[in-house]
C-alpha cells in the first residue's frame, strides 16, 4: 500500500493546494443576512449557493435556509440551486434579504447523455438505459458494475469470475459477434479509457447511460456494436465546499456449503452402501476393504480441501470527496481506497482511486476544464487452478503433525502386513523427505505419504494442495492515469466550438511463479518465473462544432466533429524456467539462458469524422440522424474505412391537442435504425502475416505466423432496428417501456477454425457469414407511494435474447470445436439455422451403477465414471453420428427487480436479478468424482464391445462428449439488500455535519440455483483455456470461483 | 485577434495525427523477409513437440513399456479407446510436425541459401516420415501457408515417392557434414535416413546402397561407434560421435509440449505409468545373456527404464545413430543377398562392434538361414535401441506385431488416431483412421 500512496502523494498535495485557493476570499463591506424559501412549499431551502457575482465570495444556506455574507453596496448576489430558477439581485445597502425561489421547469426536464452531447429525455428516440449516481450510492457496491446488476433492461451483468478485482461479464443485448470479447465500450466523461469500469470509483458517479440500440451508439461507429456505457462523473458546484466521507467494512464467504465428502464422510457412506447391498465387493479382500475404510475414518487431522482453501474474507473501503468553487471555477476531487480479501486463501485486491474535475469559465465566451483520474491496484490471484487444488482427497492434513506421521507409518506397516507394497515405493522425486519414516511435523503432505490406491488411501501421486499453492504466487498490478482537458468557445448564441485533448496511461504488470515444490517430482523444467509489463498510452483529440438552439417550436441540436485516437503499446515479457528452490525468488538466481524475453511494440491509429442532427418540433415530432466515418489501422490495407449511418424517429402522442386521456399520461412511439462496426476484439496484426519470434538452440527462430496477409480484412457491420413505446399512467406514476430490436450482422469477423496443415494455426480471423439477433425488453417503473414520510419506488425489467446464424458463406457449418479441459467438454456447433455455440454430445440415460465397479471404495466421492448412452441412429455403434444438442449457454430471458423504500429516516432497497434457461457444461465433477475411478468388473462387458451385458445398453466414459456434464445455469439472486438510517439533521448539525447515514447491506443474501447444479457458481464460465474462441465456445465451467455472500456495515457522512 | 489565435491553436490539436499504416518494427513480416535463417531455426525447434509422443508410441505401444494405470490402459489395448490420449500425444505431435513442415516450406520456397534449403528439405522429409509412420496417409502441404489447401489425406506411398525420397536426395546433394558438430542436418544423416526410409517401404536394394554409403563413409565423416554403450546417452554425451542426427533438447528452450517429457515417461514419473517397464524386455535381455546393456537400460527392481539416468530435460532425443544404421544395413543385406543363407556369417559379423561393446560374443555362426538371421538382427535391434522410440515401428515394419506382442492385433491399430480436432476443422475431409 505504501507504494500506492506514494504514487499519489503529489496528486493529494495538488488537490489540497487547489482547495486552499478556492476558499481564500477577501472580507469587505458589511454583513448581509436572510432566509431563502421555496415559492411552491413556502419552506426554507438549505444548501442554496449564495455568491457575489464576479468574485469567489460565497456561502451556502444552512439547514434553516439562513445565510450570512459580507457584501458591499452595488454587489450583485446570485442564488442558485439545482432544479430552481437562478435569481440575481443587486444590493443597495439593505442588511436583510429574503429570497423566494421557484422551480425551473426547463431544469426539471430530465436529460440523458448521448455521445458527444445530451438530449432531453422526452426527446430521446433511441434505446438508452440510465442510472443515476444516487442509485449507485444508495446500495453498497465494491465496484460500479456490481451496482448495476439487474438495474438495466437488456444489460446482463454476471459474476463470470467473482474473485476480487476480476471483471464481471457485461453483455448489452445479444452478442454482436461470434468471436471474441463482447464487452461494451466504456466512455468516461467523453474519453474512451483504456482501463475498465474498475477504475471508476462508484462514489464519483453522477450518472451512467447505456446506449443499447444501434442508432444511439452509431455516433461511436467503429466501436459501438457491443453497446456503449457513458459514465459522467460528478462536477463541482459553486459555494461552500462540501465534503463527503463513505466507509464500510464487509465480510464475505462462499455462498454454497462444501460439496465434497471428507474421508470420514466417505467411509460412512461406503459402509452404508455396503450394508444396503448396493456395492459388490466380492472381488476384493475384505480385510483390505476394512483396512481402507478404517484409514478413511481415523486419519488424524484430515481436512477437506474445501475447508483448507476457503475462508472468510474481509473488505474495507474508504472514500473521501470534496467539491466546491466560485462562480468561475468549480472543482470536484475524490480519493478512494479499498482492500478486499477473497474467499479463497491468497486471493485479494487492493485499489486506490483519485479523481479531480475542474471546470472554469473566463468571461461569457470561454469555458475550459481539466479532469484527472488515477487508479492503482494490486490483485493477488490464486496461483494454482482451483479445480486441481480441490480434487485432492480430504483424507489427510495439509501439514503433517506427530499424529499424522505416526498414523501413516502404522498404516504402512498394516499395508505390508496385508502383503501390499510399501508406501515409500510411491516416492517419485520431489523436494520433501523421500521416505515416510523421515517425515517431520510441519512437513507438507504429499499424496503418496498415504499410499496409493492399490495399497492405501493416498491420491493421484500428485503433490498435495499445500505444496502446489505454497510454492506458487501470482499477482497483477495496474497503474492507470487519465488526464483530459477541453476548451469551449461560444462563437455566437447557441454555436459552440469545443476541442478536447486527453492522454491516458495504463501500466499493467503480471507475475506468476511456480516453484520446485509445486511439482510432485521437483522437475526443474516445470518451474516458472514469469513477469510481464505492458505500457499502453493513448492520445485522444476530439473537436466538435455544436449548434443548440430553441427557435419557437423548433428545438435544434446539431454537432459535427473530428476525432483521432492513437494508441501506443509497448511491453516486455520474461518467461523464466529452471527456477532454483529458494526462499527469495528473483531473476538473478536464474541462468540467463533460462529466461526468454518477448517484446511488444504496437502503434494503432483511428481517425473519425462524424455528425448528428437532433430535431424536435413542438415536443411532438422527434428526429435524429447521424453519420460517422471511421478509419482503423488494424484492418487490411484495402478496407480501412467504414461508414456508419443511423436515423431515428419519435412521436410524443400525448402532446397532441387531440390527446385527452388523463389515465394515459404518456404515450410515445420510437423507431430507430442504424449501422455499427465492431473491431474491439480484433488483434493488432490480424491482417498481417508476422513471424512469431521464438528462442531455439540455434538462436532466434521466426515461428509460424498467427495470421495470413489479408488486405481485405474489414469491419463487420451490425445493422439494428429498434421499435419502442413508452407509456405513462396516472401522471406518469406508472411507466412502461417496451423495446423490440432486430439486428443483422454482416461480414462477421470470425476466428475461423482451420486445419493445422494449412497455416499451422487452429484458427484465423476472417470476415465470414451473417447472423441475426432479436430481443424484447420490458421496463416497468412505479411510484407506489409518494408522501412526505414514505416513498416506495419499484422498477422491474425483463429481456429476451435470440440469435440465429443465417449464413456462413460457402459452408453450412463452422468447423466443430471440442472445448473444455484435457479432452473433456462438449462439441460446440455453429451452423446455419442454429444458435451461437450450441453444445452437442451423447445423450446419457443414467450412470453405470457403483456395484459394477471392482472397488467402489477406492477414493472419496468416487463414481463409476461411466454412463449408459443412447445409440440415436440405431447402428449399433456409438460415435459422433449419435450426438444431439445437449445444451446452450444463452439464457432464454433474464430480469431484474429493484425496490427502494424510504420511510422517515430509514431507507431500504433491494436488487434482484434472475436468468433462466441457460446451461453450462460443468467439467469439475469429472475430476472430483471419477478422474481416478477403478475399472468395471469383467462381467459387466465380457466381450469388450461397449455394451453392458446385464441390460444391453451402450455405455461410455463420462469424460467423453456426453450430457453428463450439462447442468442448469438458471439462478435467482438477491444481488443486494441495503437498509440505511439517516440521523436526525438537527442533532448532527450541532457537531458540524450536514448528514450522516449508517447502513447495513448484504450481497447475494439469497441465491437460488437449479436442482442439478453441483458446483459453486452457475455464472462462472471458463474463457481462458487454450482453444477458447468467444461466443462460439461459450458455456464450459472449469473450477469457477464461488459465488460470494457478503455482509456490510458502513456510513456516509456529508459535511 | 486574440480569439483568432486561440482558434488556430485549438485547431492544432486536430492536425497532429498519424496515417493508418501500422507495421511493427520489431517483428518480421513473412512477405518482406530476406534472410530465412530464423525460419529454418523454427523448423528445427518445432521437432521438439514430436519427441515425447514418438517415444511413447514407439515403446509403450510395443512390448518394451507399459501404461496400464487405470483408467489409462489404452496404449496397451488395441481398440478405439486410444483416442482419449490424443490431447497428450497425437495432437501435439501432429501440430508440431506440420509447423516444422510449414517453416521448412518457407525456407525451400524463398531462401537463396542452398545449405539452408538442404537442411529444410531434410527436416521436411523427417517430419513427413514421422507422420506417415504414425498415421498412414496424411494431408500434404508444400507451401509456407495455404488456406485453400486440398486437405484430402494423400497415400503414404505417394508421400514417400514424391516428397520424402526426393527431399532427402536433394539434401544429400547439397549438404556436407560440417553440421555434425553443432547438431544441424548433414549429408550423412540425410543418407542414413534415406536408407531407413527405403527399409520402411521394403526397397531393400536402394536401402542397401545408401546404408552402405553411411557405414563405409562414417569414419571419414567423423562418425564412430562410442566405445562404451553408456557414453551414448545423457546430457553430457549430447552430440557424441555416434549421433547422426538428434533433436536437441534444452531446458532453456521452452517447447510447446506441456506434458511429461520422454525421459520422465521411461523413468516412471508420469502418474499414468509409475512402473513402466514391460517385463518382456527384461526377459529378452536375460535370454540374450545381455548383462551390460540390461544394467544400463532397466533398473534393478525391474520396474523402470534408466537409459536416460534421470528425468533431465537437457538430454537430446536421438533420431538416428550409427548403431541403428549398421543394424539396418545388416538387415538389408540379409534381405537382398542371403536367400540361401550363405552370407549369414558375414552379415552377422557386421554386428560384432555393437556386440563387443555390449560385452557379448559375435553372432557369426549362431544363425544360418535368412529367417534365423532376420530374427537375430531384430532381437539385437530391440536390445540396442530399447527406449529410443523404435520398437513399435520396427514391429509394424517387419510384420511381426502379432508374434512379438503375443496376441492378434487388428491391423487398424498399427497406426494411431488422427486428432479429432483436425477431422472437425476440415469438416470431415480429413478422415479418421478405421477402427478409431
Amino acid at each position: 500500500m505504501k507504494r500506492l500512496l506514494v504514487k499519489f502523494k503529489s496528486f493529494l498535495m495538488f488537490t489540497l493546494l487547489l482547495l486552499y485557493h478556492f476558499n481564500s476570499y477577501a472580507q469587505q463591506g458589511y454583513e448581509l443576512t436572510g432566509i431563502v424559501t421555496s415559492v411552491e412549499t413556502n419552506t426554507p431551502i438549505p444548501g442554496v449557493s449564495v455568491l457575489v457575482k464576479g468574485t469567489s465570495n460565497g456561502t451556502v444556506t444552512d439547514f434553516d435556509g439562513k445565510y450570512t455574507i459580507q457584501v458591499s453596496s452595488g454587489d450583485v448576489l446570485q442564488f442558485t440551486y439545482i432544479g430552481l430558477t437562478t435569481q440575481t439581485i443587486t444590493i443597495s445597502n439593505q442588511t436583510t434579504l429574503n429570497v423566494k425561489m421557484e422551480e425551473d421547469s426547463e431544469a426539471l426536464e430530465e436529460i440523458v447523455v448521448v455521445g458527444y452531447g445530451t438530449r432531453k429525455k422526452s426527446h430521446n428516440t433511441g434505446a438508452i438505459a440510465q442510472v443515476k449516481g444516487s442509485d449507485v450510492a444508495a446500495i453498497q457496491a465494491t465496484r460500479v458494475d456490481e451496482a448495476l446488476a439487474g438495474k438495466l433492461s437488456g444489460v446482463l451483468i454476471q459474476n463470470q469470475n467473482p474473485e476480487p478485482g476480476a471483471n464481471p461479464k457485461i453483455q448489452v443485448r445479444a452478442a454482436s459477434s461470434l468471436s471474441g470479447d463482447s464487452g461494451p465500450l466504456i466512455i468516461v466523461d467523453g474519453y474512451q479509457i483504456s482501463g475498465n469500469l474498475a477504475t471508476v470509483n462508484p462514489s464519483d458517479i453522477e450518472s451512467l447511460e447505456v446506449l443499447k440500440d444501434a442508432a444511439s451508439a452509431a455516433i461511436y461507429g467503429a466501436n459501438g456494436a457491443n453497446g456503449v456505457i457513458l459514465v459522467t462523473t460528478k462536477k463541482g458546484k459553486s459555494g461552500r465546499p462540501q465534503f463527503s466521507y463513505n466507509s464500510f467494512i464487509s465480510i464475505s464467504n462462499k455462498y454454497r456449503k462444501n460439496i465434497l465428502k471428507s474421508g470420514p464422510e466417505w467411509a460412512a457412506f461406503s459402509r452404508q452402501e455396503i450394508a444396503a447391498g448396493n456395492w459388490d465387493l466380492s472381488q476384493i479382500d475384505p480385510a483390505f476393504v476394512e483396512y481402507r475404510l478404517r484409514a478413511y475414518e481415523n486419519s488424524p487431522g484430515a481436512i477437506s480441501p474445501e475447508d483448507w482453501l476457503f475462508r472468510t474474507g474481509v473488505t474495507t473501503n474508504h472514500d473521501f470527496s470534496m467539491s466546491g468553487g466560485s462562480e468561475n471555477s468549480k472543482f470536484f476531487g475524490s480519493v478512494g481506497y479499498q482492500n478486499a480479501e477473497g474467499v479463497a486463501i491468497t486471493q485479494g485486491f487492493e485499489r486506490f482511486n483519485a479523481r479531480l474535475n475542474i471546470d472554469t469559465q473566463s468571461g461569457e465566451k470561454f469555458k475550459a476544464g481539466l479532469s484527472f483520474n488515477g487508479f492503482a491496484s494490486r490483485r493477488d490471484i490464486l496461483a494454482h487452478d482451483m479445480r486441481d487444488l480441490l480434487r485432492a482427497y480430504g483424507v489427510h492434513p495439509v501439514y503433517h503433525t506427530a499424529e499424522s506421521i505416526a498414523f501413516v507409518q502404522a498404516l504402512d506397516a498394516e499395508a505390508q502386513g496385508l502383503g501390499l507394497s510399501p508406501f515409500d515405493d510411491g516416492y517419485r522425486g520431489g523436494i520433501g523427505p523421500t521416505s515416510i519414516y523421515e517425515l517431520q511435523p510441519g512437513d507438507r503432505v504429499d499424496d503418496w505419504h498415504y499410499g496409493r490406491d492399490n495399497n492405501g488411501i493416498g491420491g493421484s501421486g500428485d503433490a498435495g494442495p499445500a505444496q502446489k499453492l505454497d510454492n506458487a504466487d501470482a499477482w497483477q498490478k495496474v497503474y492507470f492515469a487519465n488526464l483530459s482537458s477541453y476548451i469551449q468557445y461560444e462563437i455566437m448564441d447557441g454555436l459552440f466550438l469545443k476541442t478536447a485533448l486527453g492522454g491516458d496511461f495504463n501500466n499493467t504488470q503480471n507475475y506468476y511463479y511456480q516453484g520446485l515444490g509445486a511439482d510432485s517430482r521437483a522437475r526443474t523444467d516445470q518451474t516458472d518465473l514469469d513477469e510481464s509489463t505492458r505500457n499502453a498510452s493513448s492520445i485522444l483529440s476530439t473537436t466538435t462544432l455544436n449548434y443548440n438552439k430553441l427557435i419557437g417550436k423548433h428545438d435544434i441540436d446539431a454537432v459535427i466533429g473530428y476525432e483521432f485516437l492513437n494508441n501506443y503499446i509497448t511491453g516486455t515479457s520474461l518467461v523464466g524456467t529452471n527456477v532454483p528452490n529458494s526462499d527469495i525468488i528473483n531473476y538473478n538466481l536464474l541462468n540467463p539462458e533460462d529466461i526468454t524475453t518477448t517484446e511488444t511494440e504496437i502503434t494503432r491509429a483511428r481517425k473519425s469524422v462524424f455528425g448528428r442532427v437532433q430535431y424536435a418540433y413542438d415536443n411532438r415530432y422527434l428526429v435524429s440522424a447521424s453519420l460517422r466515418r471511421d478509419g482503423d489501422s488494424r484492418f487490411g490495407a484495402n478496407k480501412q474505412y467504414g461508414v456508419f449511418p443511423a436515423m431515428s424517429l419519435g412521436w410524443n402522442v400525448h402532446n397532441e391537442n387531440f390527446w385527452k386521456s388523463n389515465a394515459l399520461s404518456l404515450l410515445k412511439l420510437r423507431f430507430s435504425t442504424g449501422s455499427l462496426g465492431t473491431s474491439s476484439f480484433l488483434n493488432d496484426f490480424d491482417a498481417q502475416s508476422l513471424l512469431n519470434p521464438i528462442p531455439t538452440v540455434f538462436g532466434t527462430g521466426f515461428g509460424i505466423s498467427g495470421n495470413v496477409n489479408n488486405p481485405d480484412l474489414t469491419w463487420q457491420t451490425n445493422t439494428e432496428t429498434n421499435y419502442g413505446i413508452d407509456l405513462g399512467f396516472v401522471n406518469n406514476r406508472f411507466r412502461l417501456s417496451v423495446d423490440y430490436y432486430n439486428s443483422d450482422i454482416e461480414d462477421m469477423l470470425i476466428g475461423s477454425t482451420v486445419s493445422y496443415t494449412t497455416v499451422g494455426q487452429p484458427s484465423i480471423i476472417v470476415n465470414n457469414g451473417d447472423m441475426t439477433s432479436s430481443g424484447l425488453e420490458l421496463e416497468l417503473s412505479a411510484s407506489l407511494i409518494q408522501n412526505e414520510n414514505f416513498t416506495w419506488d419499484i422498477n422491474a425489467n425483463l429481456a429476451t435474447v435470440n440469435t440465429e446464424i443465417t449464413d456462413l458463406d460457402n459452408v453450412d457449418e463452422l468447423p466443430q470445436i471440442q472445448y473444455g479441459q484435457s479432452g473433456r467438454g462438449p462439441i460446440f456447433r455453429n451452423y446455419v439455422g442454429g444458435e451461437i455455440g450450441e453444445m452437442w454430445g451423447l445423450e446419457t440415460i443414467g450412470e453405470v451403477e457403483m456395484r459394477f465397479l471392482e472397488d467402489p471404495t477406492r477414493h472419496p466421492n468416487n463414481t463409476s465414471g461411466e454412463s449408459y448412452v443412447v445409440d440415436q441412429n440405431g447402428d449399433g455403434v456409438i460415435d459422433s453420428d449419435d450426438y444431439v444438442k445437449i445444451g446452450q449457454a444463452t439464457p432464454d430471458f433474464y430480469w431484474g427487480l429493484n425496490s427502494s423504500i424510504s420511510y422517515k429516516a430509514f431507507d431500504f432497497s433491494m436488487q434482484w436479478q434472475g436468468s433462466h434457461g441457460a446451461e453450462v457444461y460443468n467439467i469439475d465433477p469429472l475430476y472430483y468424482e471419477s478422474q481416478w475411478s477403478g475399472r468395471l468388473v469383467d462381467t459387466f462387458d465380457a466381450n469388450d464391445d461397449g455394451i453392458a451385458d446385464h441390460n444391453g445398453e451402450h455405455y461410455i466414459g463420462n469424460r467423453r462428449q456426453t450430457d453428463h456434464g450439462i447442468q442448469d445455469a438458471s439462478y435467482i439472486a438477491l444481488r443486494n439488500l441495503t437498509i440505511g438510517y439517516t440521523l436526525n439533521r438537527e442533532l448532527i448539525s450541532k457537531i458540524g455535519l450536514n448528514s450522516l447515514r449508517i447502513y447495513a447491506a448484504s450481497t447475494n443474501l439469497l441465491y437460488i440455483w437449479g436442482d442439478d447444479y453441483t458446483s459453486y457458481n452457475p455464472e462462472g464460465i471458463e474463457t481462458g483455456n487454450s482453444g477458447y474462441a468467444g461466443p462460439t465456445t461459450y458455456g464450459v465451467q472449469v473450477g469457477a470461483s464461488p459465488i460470494i455472500r457478503s455482509f456490510t456495515f458502513g456510513l456516509n457522512v456529508n459535511f | 485577434m486574440k480569439k483568432i489565435i486561440l482558434l488556430l491553436a485549438m485547431s492544432l490539436f486536430i492536425t497532429a495525427c498519424e496515417d493508418l499504416d501500422q507495421v511493427p518494427s520489431n517483428i518480421a513480416n513473412s512477405d518482406s523477409l530476406t534472410d530465412f535463417e530464423g525460419v529454418l531455426n523454427a523448423a528445427y525447434f518445432y521437432q521438439l513437440g514430436s519427441v515425447t509422443p514418438m517415444a511413447v508410441m514407439g515403446d509403450f505401444r510395443a512390448d518394451n513399456a507399459l501404461m496400464i494405470e487405470e483408467p489409462f490402459p489404452s496404449f496397451d489395448r488395441f481398440n478405439s479407446d486410444l483416442i482419449v490420449m490424443e490431447d497428450q500425444f497425437f495432437e501435439p505431435f501432429y501440430i508440431a510436425l506440420y509447423r516444422s513442415i510449414l517453416s521448412a516450406n518457407n525456407v525451400i520456397e524463398n531462401s537463396a541459401n542452398t545449405t539452408d534449403v538442404g537442411e529444410a528439405k531434410f527436416l521436411r522429409a523427417l517430419s513427413y516420415f514421422k507422420l506417415v509412420r504414425v498415421f498412414g496417409d496424411v494431408t500434404v502441404n508444400l507451401s509456407s501457408g495455404d488456406l485453400s489447401l486440398d486437405l484430402t489425406r494423400q497415400p503414404a506411398a505417394d508421400i514417400y515417392n514424391n516428397i520424402i525420397i526426393p527431399d532427402l536426395q536433394d539434401a544429400i546433394s547439397v549438404l556436407n557434414n560440417s553440421g555434425l558438430s553443432n547438431g544441424r542436418a548433414t549429408q550423412i544423416a540425410a543418407q542414413g535416413l534415406l536408407g531407413k526410409v527405403y527399409m520402411q517401404i521394403g526397397d531393400f536394394t536402394s536401402a542397401e546402397s545408401h546404408l552402405a554409403a553411411v557405414v563405409n563413409g562414417a569414419a571419414d565423416a567423423g562418425v564412430t561407434l562410442q566405445a562404451n554403450f553408456a557414453d551414448i546417452f545423457g546430457d553430457a554425451n549430447d552430440l557424441n560421435s555416434e549421433i547422426l542426427f538428434a533433436t536437441q533438447v534444452s531446458s532453456s528452450i521452452p517447447d510447446e509440449y506441456g506434458f511429461t517429457e520422454f525421459t520422465g515417461w521411461y523413468i516412471g514419473n508420469d502418474s499414468k505409468s509409475f512402473e513402466p517397464l514391460d517385463l518382456d524386455l527384461v526377459a529378452a535381455f536375460d535370454a540374450a545373456g545381455d548383462v551390460n546393456r540390461k544394467a544400463l537400460t532397466v533398473d534393478e527392481d525391474a520396474v523402470r527404464g534408466i537409459k536416460y539416468l534421470s528425468e533431465n530435460p537437457d538430454q537430446d532425443w536421438i533420431e538416428l545413430r550409427l548403431a541403428d544404421v549398421i543394424l539396418l544395413y545388416a538387415e538389408a543385406l540379409n534381405e537382398n543377398n542371403n536367400g540361401d543363407g550363405s552370407q549369414s556369417a558375414t552379415i552377422l559379423s557386421l554386428l560384432d562392434d555393437i556386440r563387443t561393446r555390449a560385452g557379448l560374443a559375435s553372432l557369426s555362426g549362431t544363425a544360418n538361414t535368412q529367417i534365423e538371421v532376420r530374427q537375430a538382427i531384430a532381437d539385437e535391434r530391440r536390445l540396442e535401441l530399447a527406449f529410443e522410440g523404435q520398437r513399435w515401428f520396427d514391429l509394424v515394419r517387419t510384420g511381426t506385431v502379432d508374434v512379438e506382442m503375443g496376441e492378434t492385433v487388428n491391423p487398424n491399430y498399427y497406426v494411431f488416431p488422427i486428432p479429432d480436432s483436425e477431422i472437425l476443422a476440415s469438416n470431415g475431409i480429413i478422415t479418421q483412421n478405421p477402427g478409431y
